[in-house]
C-alpha cells in the first residue's frame, strides 16, 4: 500500500548526511547554481510574475473542476485509441501495469524519468515478474546500476561523483578503466542505452501535464529518453497523478514558459513531447498500445482536505533548491519518495501523518520555498498544519506534547507567564555567559546544541513598564 | 477538528473483492464526493481560451509576415544561446548545397530525409552526386519487416534532414508535428538533425504557440496527423554527472536551422 514507516530517526539520517563531506560539497553547488540559473530566467523574463499568478490560478480552477476535466480526459483520449485506468491506490497503479506487461509479453521495459512510478514503486513489481526495468534519464540510469534512490527531484545523481560513477560503470557494464571523463561517461550511457531503445517491449513513463480537451500527454525532458520511449517500443504505458490534468494547450503554454525556468533556468528543457494516443494508420513509428493509469495513492482526499495546495505542484525542485535544510542534508535523508519542503507535504499525503512526525519539523519556516515556488505553494503554511495534525492525534513524542501542552499553558495565563519569568531568572543563572544560555542540561541540551537561547532579561519589559506608569 | 484523512484511502479498496479494479464511474464519484465537501481556495479560472482560433491563427500569420525580419533575428539569437548552428539561404534551390556543406564538414555519408513533398525540396540529386546516400522517409506505411529496415536506417544514419511546423523566437524552439511522410525519428536518432524552414514557421512567442496547439487541434484531425507533436530546443542535453554540460545524451548532439528567405515550395 503506502511506503514502510521509515524506522531510523530522521536526527540519525540527518547526521549521517552532514558527515558525508562531497555530499555536502556537491549539494551547495548544485543547489547554488539552480538558484542562480532560475533567478537569471526570471530576471530576463519581465511576464514571468504575472505568468505564475496566471499558472497558480489555473491550477485552482482546474480542481474546482477536476471530476470534468478528467472526463474529457477520459473521453478524449479514448477517442484517439489510448485506453486510460484508473488506481486508487499504489497497488492498484502497479497491478494495471503489471497486467499489461504480461499481456503484452513484455521482457524489458525502458522507462523515462517519473517521481509517480518511484512513488508506487514500479522497478521492484516489474522485476518480480521477470520484466527489466531500464531506467534512462542518465541520473537514474545511474542511481539504479548503484541499486540507490534519487536525491534530488530534477537531479537524481548530484550525491555520486565522477569518479564513483565511472567506477560503477566500470564494474556494472564490465567496461574496466573507464575515465572520470563526464563526456566519456556520458557517451558510454548513450551507446548501452540506444540499445536497449531498439529492443525493448514495453515504454513506461510519468507525465508532466495532460491537456484534458485534445487528450494529450505532454513530457518534458532534456536528454530526448522521453522521445525515444514514447516512439519505439510497441507499448507505452503513462503513469500519472490525477492532479497533472490541465484544461487547454492555452493553459499548456503558460506552464511550459514557466517550469524549465524554475527547474534548471532554461526558457524551455530540450524536449517537450506531446503525445495524442497510439501510432495513427498513416505513421511509421510509434507504439501500437497506448495507455494512461490515472493515480489517485491519497491525492483525491486531500481536495478537500489540509493539503490541497500541494496539488498544484509541478515537481520542478526549485523549493528543494531554497530550502536550507534540504541545502544541508539532501534528499535521501528525507526518506521518502519526494524530498524537500513539497516532499514532506507529499510525503503525508501519501503515506498519513505518521511519516512525518519528524519530517514536518524539518523545516525553519523561512518562507523560501514559497518565494521559489512557480505556482505560489504556500509550503509552510501547510507545514504548521501537518504539526499541529501531528500534535493532536498523539502522534508526536510524549515528551514534546507535555512540553507543548505546558507551553500553551503558560502563555494563556499573565500570571503564570510572569510567575515562570521570574523562576526561570533564577534558574538559568549557571548556564548564562555574555547574556546567552549556550548549554543547557538533560534533554533540554538538544536545543543548545545547535544553537544558543537569549537569557531572560534581569527585568522583563513588564516589569520596567510598571515602575514607568 | 481532524475529520479530513490524510495518507491513500487504503479502506475503499480493501473492502473491494481482491483483485476488482476501481472503475472509472467509481473513480470519478470519489473525485466528485471530495469536491464537493470545498468551494476551493480562491475564486479562479483556467486561462481564456480563443474563439475560433484558425482564424486568429490566420490573422497572426499576416502580422508575423510584415515583421518577420525582427523576429527571425531573435530566433537566431536564441537558438544559438542553446547551442545551435544557424545557416541562411536566399532560395530553396540553395538548401541541398548548404545540406551538402554541413555533411562534409562532419565527414557524413549516410542522409535519413522526409521525403521532398515534405520538405519542399529536392536534395537528393546533390547529395547523391557528391557521393552522400539520402534515404527519404516513406510517406505510405510500409510492412513490418520494411518498417524495421528503416528503423535500422535511421539508427545508423549521420543527418536526419526535416522540415520544421514552427519555430519560435521567444525559446529557440523548433515545433514539428508527426504526420505521413514526417516520421519522429529522423529529428532524433541521428547524432546531427538539421530542420529546414522558411517565414511562415516563425512565431515569436509561446503565447502564439499556444494559439496555433489550439488551431489544429479545431475540429477533427487530419487523416495524415500523427500522434505526437514535439518541440525541440537545442541539442540533447544532461548535467546528471556532477552538473557537467554534456551534449547528445540520447537524441542528436548537433541541431542546424536552415532559413530559406525565398520560400519552400510547400505553401502553393
Amino acid at each position: 500500500m503506502t511506503e514502510p514507516l521509515i524506522t531510523t530517526p530522521l536526527r540519525e539520517r540527518a547526521a549521517q548526511a552532514l558527515g558525508d563531506r562531497f555530499l555536502h560539497e556537491a549539494l551547495d553547488i548544485a543547489t547554488t547554481r539552480f538558484i542562480a540559473l532560475r533567478r537569471d530566467a526570471f530576471g530576463d523574463f519581465p511576464e514571468g510574475e504575472a505568468l505564475r499568478d496566471r499558472a497558480r490560478a489555473i491550477k485552482e480552477a482546474t480542481l474546482q473542476r477536476l471530476d470534468a476535466h478528467l472526463e474529457t480526459l477520459v473521453a478524449n483520449i479514448e477517442r484517439l485509441g489510448g485506453h486510460v485506468h484508473f488506481a486508487t491506490t499504489a497497488e492498484e497503479a502497479r497491478e494495471i501495469v503489471l497486467d499489461i506487461a504480461r499481456r503484452t509479453g513484455a521482457r524489458m521495459a525502458v522507462k523515462s524519468k517519473s517521481m509517480a512510478t518511484e512513488e508506487i514503486h514500479l522497478n521492484d513489481a516489474l522485476q518480480a515478474i521477470g520484466v527489466t526495468p531500464v531506467e534512462t534519464d542518465l541520473g537514474e540510469y545511474i542511481i539504479q546500476l548503484a541499486h540507490e534512490r534519487p536525491s534530488h527531484i530534477i537531479a537524481p545523481a548530484i550525491h555520486k561523483t565522477k569518479g564513483q560513477v565511472a567506477e560503477l560503470f566500470s564494474r556494472e557494464l564490465r567496461r574496466p578503466g573507464l575515465p572520470a571523463d563526464p563526456e566519456v561517461l556520458t557517451k558510454i550511457a548513450r551507446e548501452e542505452l540506444r540499445e536497449k531503445f531498439l529492443t525493448a517491449d514495453l515504454g513506461i513513463t510519468g507525465a508532466n501535464f495532460a491537456v484534458a480537451d485534445t487528450g494529450t500527454v505532454v513530457l518534458v525532458t532534456n536528454e530526448g529518453n522521453g522521445r525515444m520511449v514514447t516512439s519505439l517500443p510497441r507499448v507505452h504505458v503513462a503513469v500519472m497523478g490525477v492532479e497533472k490534468v490541465i484544461p487547454s494547450m492555452t493553459d499548456l503554454a503558460v506552464f511550459l514558459a514557466i517550469l524549465a525556468k524554475s527547474a534548471t533556468g532554461q526558457k524551455l528543457s530540450v524536449y517537450t513531447t506531446l503525445v495524442q494516443g497510439p501510432r495513427r494508420p498513416g505513421e511509421l513509428e510509434g507504439p501500437d498500445e497506448f495507455h494512461l493509469v490515472l493515480l489517485d495513492n491519497g491525492r483525491v482526499a486531500q481536495l478537500a482536505g489540509p493539503l490541497r495546495e500541494s496539488l498544484y505542484c509541478l515537481r520542478c525542485g526549485a523549493c528543494l533548491n531554497v530550502c536550507p535544510v534540504y541545502r544541508q542534508i539532501g534528499g535521501h535523508a528525507y526518506g521518502y519518495t519526494y524530498p524537500g519542503p513539497i516532499g514532506i507535504l507529499l510525503t503525508a499525503m501519501l503515506n498519513g501523518p505518521a511519516s512525518v512526525r519528524d519530517l514536518s519539523h524539518a523545516s525553519s519556516l523561512c518562507g523560501a520555498c514559497a518565494d521559489a515556488c512557480p505556482v505560489r505553494i504556500d509550503i509552510p503554511r501547510m507545514l504548521i498544519e501537518l504539526r499541529r495534525e501531528v500534535d493532536v492525534r498523539g502522534i508526536a513524542p510524549r515528551s514534546e506534547r507535555i512540553v507543548f501542552k505546558a507551553l500553551a499553558r503558560l502563555l494563556r495565563s499573565p500570571t503564570l507567564y510572569r510567575l515562570a519569568a521570574r523562576i526561570g531568572r533564577a534558574a538559568q543563572r549557571p548556564f548564562v555567559s555574555d547574556g546567552r544560555i549556550r548549554a543547557l542540561p538533560s534533554f533540554f541540551g538538544e536545543w543548545t546544541k545547535t544553537r544558543d537561547l537569549p537569557s531572560i532579561a534581569a527585568r522583563t519589559f513588564q516589569e520596567r513598564w510598571r515602575d514607568l506608569s | 477538528m481532524t475529520s479530513h484523512k490524510l495518507g491513500p484511502d487504503d479502506g475503499a479498496s480493501s473492502s473491494r473483492r481482491a483483485g476488482a479494479r476501481t472503475t472509472k464511474a467509481e473513480f470519478l464519484a470519489r473525485v466528485r464526493g471530495e469536491m464537493a465537501k470545498t468551494p476551493g481556495l480562491f475564486v479562479a479560472a483556467p486561462a481564456e481560451r480563443p474563439a475560433q482560433p484558425r482564424q486568429r491563427l490566420e490573422l497572426l500569420r499576416r502580422e508575423l509576415s510584415e515583421r518577420w525580419p525582427h523576429t527571425l533575428e531573435r530566433f537566431r539569437a536564441e537558438f544559438e544561446h542553446v547551442a545551435g548552428v544557424f545557416h541562411r539561404v536566399p532560395t530553396a534551390a540553395d538548401v541541398p548545397a548548404a545540406l551538402e556543406r554541413i555533411c562534409r564538414e562532419r565527414g557524413a555519408r549516410r542522409v535519413v530525409s522526409w521525403p521532398s513533398e515534405e520538405l519542399g525540396v529536392a536534395i537528393a540529386p546533390v547529395l547523391g552526386a557528391a557521393g552522400i546516400a539520402v534515404e527519404p522517409m516513406p510517406r505510405a506505411v510500409p510492412p513490418d519487416a520494411e518498417r524495421l529496415r528503416i528503423r535500422a536506417a535511421v539508427a545508423e544514419a549521420d543527418v536526419g534532414v526535416t522540415g520544421a511546423d514552427l519555430a519560435v523566437a521567444e525559446t529557440g524552439t523548433l515545433v514539428l508535428v508527426a504526420a505521413a511522410g514526417r516520421p519522429r525519428s529522423t529529428s532524433l536518432l541521428p547524432p546531427c538533425h538539421v530542420a529546414v524552414f522558411d517565414r511562415t514557421a516563425l512565431v515569436e512567442s509561446l503565447e502564439q504557440v499556444g494559439l496555433a496547439l489550439e488551431a489544429w487541434h479545431e475540429g477533427p484531425a487530419p487523416a495524415e496527423r500523427g500522434a505526437v507533436i514535439n518541440f525541440i530546443t537545442g541539442p540533447s542535453r544532461t548535467a546528471d554527472i556532477e552538473l557537467t554540460l554534456t551534449r547528445g545524451v540520447h537524441g542528436p548532439k548537433e541541431i542546424h536551422a536552415l532559413f530559406v528567405d525565398g520560400g519552400l515550395g510547400l505553401h502553393g
